[in-house]
């Protein structure tokens, strides 16, 4: 199942470092879309069927907590898989972050690290199955 | 103390520029990484239990590689991504570094990186010297990370 990502990141250089990493991945990709707060986040999840979002937190105009508290209140989107893709390294925060019912992956990350948190958020059977997760979310068993 | 930051920091800048870079960081500098005269500055400040600057300095003409490196392409990007490319590294290296200077719990604001143009005082205060600076050598360049506290580390 090729899936269709919305990559949001105030950062044009740290979209296509994501995207980079997500072609690097292995994962079947439909459409990408990018978006640079969320806002623009929420008019393309409104214009479009997206399967994976992965978000950044600290962004201009709309950041991505406030982002995907609205992406989960929307019975349209309320079960898109998220991944936050942060900085963040307080395990405060990121429990914070986790009980949201999301993903979390922390930068820098490799493309098997996003690889292993994608497969975890969607679902998708990975078939190369003897691969270890440096990942951590919520209600996974990592 | 200052030893255990310092080591957390030259960490910090491996990994990242490891992994999204795809630069191979050295410790030992050879006299070319040595010599090599700065041409970016980057910076990121940050709030909380500890307040401060993290300044990263590209020296040898590493940045144009590392950037294009980072976003996949073949070609440097232009002078604006190039900024915004070493206003990431600054950023993730600084969000790696903060658990070593206040433990992993500890929450801290970190603000929207920034670029200094030559000359500019490294840190507001220009009386104030870095509580920790690293060299990582970086193909024919490095790159000098300079750790700035409001206050001093015991």
């Amino acid at each position: 199942m090729a899936l269709n990502v919305l990559v949001v990141d105030d950062s044009a250089v740290m979209r296509a470092i994501v995207i980079k990493t997500l072609h690097l991945s292995g994962v079947a990709l439909g459409q990408i879309y990018e978006a640079k707060d969320g806002e623009q986040a929420l008019r393309v999840l409104d214009e479009n069927w997206v399967d994976l979002a992965l978000i950044d937190i600290n962004m201009p105009v709309l950041d991505g907590m406030d982002l995907i508290e609205r992406v989960r209140q929307n019975p349209e989107t309320s079960d898109l898989s998220i991944i936050v893709v942060s900085t963040e390294s307080s395990e405060t925060r990121i429990e914070k972050v986790q009980r949201r019912g999301v993903a979390f992956v922390h930068k820098p990350f490799t493309p098997e690290t996003l690889r292993q948190a994608i497969l975890r958020a969607t679902g998708v059977i990975d078939d190369r199955s003897d691969s270890k997760s440096p990942v951590s979310g919520s209600g996974y068993d990592f | 103390m200052t030893d255990q930051i310092a080591k957390a920091l030259y960490r910090a800048a491996a990994m990242t520029f490891e992994e999204l870079g795809f630069m191979f960081p050295s410790s030992d500098l050879d006299p070319l990484q040595k010599y090599a005269t700065p041409d970016a500055l980057g910076y990121v400040d940050f709030e909380g239990p500890r307040t401060g600057r993290l300044v990263v300095r590209m020296c040898g003409g590493v940045l144009p590689v590392l950037a294009a490196n980072m976003m996949g392409e073949l070609e440097p990007p232009d002078q604006r991504l190039q900024r915004d490319a070493l206003g990431e590294i600054a950023n993730i290296i600084c969000g790696n570094l903060l658990p070593a200077l206040a433990g992993p719990k500890e929450v801290f604001q970190l603000r929207t990186p920034g670029a200094l143009a030559p000359g500019e005082p490294l840190f507001p205060d220009p009386d104030m010297k870095p509580a920790a600076e690293v060299q990582v050598g970086l193909e024919e360049g490095r790159a000098d990370l300079l750790l700035y506290l409001t206050e001093p580390l015991e």
